[in-house]
């Protein structure tokens, strides 16, 4: 049970962004209304057998990374990584995939930004929980075609295979990077997941079990993941990159499937003020439920509505932003604008879409938009919906099925609850949505420290 | 195929592999033993076994391998031996 009194501040953050140098260079981007979405040439390169073509992709180059192909198994098998940049020890990289790779980077920015001593790392009250949605795709499929196609031998595979597929390999291998005593777990519940870590790691804190933890949610870039999608036609195609996550507009047709990490460091808020750590941002609460009507993809206005009435009830907090899941589908994203209506009225806060500049990272997603809503908190200013051009100015067709118990005017009524364009007010707590496939919702409150 | 060309392959292949401290790789001989004196991690063993396989064009059998010692000269000897159960 949580122990009353006992708060979770959030002191460090770092992570993996499409086409920036870091954390800074993100958040310079982000408040500037930049798109971090191309055109994937690993994409176009298989021609009209892939719809989409536009992700918020990150190279190895762009993260000071070389892949060292092995001799042994054909279809370049990475047999492990090379770290240009000398952050990572050898060791630690042959058991790691990319968004492994990604996740350790991370931390050790998070932990130098919290300022944590070796001591405070390697306690037994320090944990990781960290997740990713996909399997380690890269790794699985070159090996899977060595044996099954190509008739290889398995040990040709080389002995990292599992290590670096396994479910909860990024806090894995975080843990061995950072030696930390206390618990090593992730936490998957699809694009809800880096949500979920934090979350979960939050209540770890908050019920006494642990004193830190670096959370956060990971997805290494992977043309394998990214053709899951595609063949389930749910990927935006037609718009030109910047322009092809566009939350809430009448035009819609589709997420951007894209990758990144998001990793932050957690500690008990009395510990970190009584050492002197910044503290960005003060977890006010987590909550979590499930839609529980069957339905493993469509979003559900009951759920959510039980969601925000989790998130009120416990946090006790009206949120000056709403951070949404936002994806840019057609149906998820009208169900979602308005549920937050429905239950934060038409007016007094803000609805922002960070999807709408980077895509949507499957399960970094959560973490990294968390992330996004700190940096609000810092920057004082609200991140925009880009392409948000017209809201529809016709009701949708559920709103007008006789059980529809919701708000009665077209998403249009609600134009001025999402800029267009980042803009300065003053933020003291932002609400972070996340859902996922299987009717998995997650939200949690988070406020300046004041 | 002399035990010392051999051995020289065997450095060559030893030398990709990332985790292996580099400098122990001078003066290395049949008595070097991979695990405490190279520190090769336990589980690159199999990959060093694979790519040996690779370089000199040879298939050990699965229970050689299960029972190959740590020391250089354990892999010299199964790769002479393989060879010889091969012509």
């Amino acid at each position: 049970m949580q122990i009353p009194g006992r708060k979770v501040a959030v002191v460090g953050m770092g992570g993996a962004f499409p086409t920036c140098t870091g954390l800074p260079d993100f958040s310079k981007k982000l408040f500037a209304n930049q798109s971090l979405i191309r055109e994937w040439d690993k994409a176009l390169a298989y021609g009209k057998n892939i719809r989409s073509s536009v992700s918020g992709f990150i190279t190895e180059e762009e993260m000071g990374l070389e892949a060292i192909y092995s001799p042994l198994a054909e279809n370049n098998y990475p047999e492990t990584y090379i770290d240009k940049l000398n952050r990572i020890p050898d060791g630690n990289l042959a058991t790691a995939d990319i968004g492994c790779i990604w996740a350790m980077l991370g931390t050790q920015e998070a932990i130098k930004m919290a300022g944590w001593d070796s001591k405070e790392v390697q306690s037994e009250q320090t944990g990781v929980v960290i997740g990713s949605g996909g399997a380690g795709n890269v790794i699985l499929r070159i090996a899977w075609h060595n044996f099954y196609e190509l008739g290889k031998k398995t040990r040709l595979a080389g002995s990292h295979t599992v290590d670096r597929t396994m479910v909860y390999r990024e806090a894995a291998n975080v843990s061995c990077l950072i030696k930390n005593r206390g618990v090593c777990e992730a936490i998957g519940s699809a694009c809800a997941t880096g949500l979920g870590n934090i979350g979960y790691a939050y209540r770890l804190i908050k019920f006494g079990l642990q004193d830190r933890i670096i959370a956060g949610g990971v997805e290494g870039t992977s043309l394998e993941t990214f053709i899951g999608f595609d063949g389930m036609q749910v990927l935006s195609r037609g718009f030109s990159p910047e322009e092809s996550s566009r939350p809430f507009d009448v035009n819609r047709n589709g997420f951007v499937c894209s990758f990144g990490s998001g990793i932050v460091a957690l500690e008990e808020y009395e510990l970190a003020k009584a050492r002197g750590a910044n503290i960005i941002a003060v977890i006010d609460e987590y909550f979590n439920n499930s839609d529980g009507d069957g339905d493993m993809f469509y979003p559900s206005f009951a759920g959510q509505k039980r969601l925000w009435k989790g998130i009120l009830d416990s946090s006790g907090k009206k949120p000056d932003v709403v951070k949404v899941h936002g994806t840019s589908t057609p149906a998820g994203d009208s169900i979602e604008l308005l549920s937050v209506v429905d239950v934060l009225g038409e007016s007094g806060y803000h609805i922002t879409a960070p999807k709408s500049q980077f895509g949507h990272m499957l399960g970094a997603a959560g973490s990294v938009e968390f992330i996004t809503a700190l940096l609000m908190l810092q920057e004082q200013k609200v991140l925009p919906c880009l392409n948000s051009e017209k809201l529809n100015p016709e009701l949708e067709p559920f709103q007008k099925a006789d059980n529809w118990t919701g708000p009665e005017k077209p998403l249009e009524a609600y134009r001025d609850l999402i800029p267009k364009e980042s803009f300065a007010k003053e933020i003291n707590t932002v609400t972070c949505l996340n859902y996922g496939f299987g009717g998995t919702n997650s939200a949690i409150s988070v406020s300046r420290d004041i | 195929m002399e035990r010392q060309e051999i051995i020289d392959g065997l450095v060559e292949i030893l030398k990709t592999v990332r985790t292996i401290n580099q400098e122990k790789l001078v003066g290395v001989t049949e008595d070097t033993d991979f695990i405490k004196d190279l520190n090769t991690p336990s589980t690159e063993m199999i990959n060093i076994v694979a790519k040996t396989e690779q370089k000199f064009d040879v298939e050990f059998d699965d229970d050689d391998i299960d029972g190959l010692g740590s020391k250089v000269k354990d892999v010299v000897d199964l790769i002479i031996k393989t060879k010889e159960k091969e012509q």
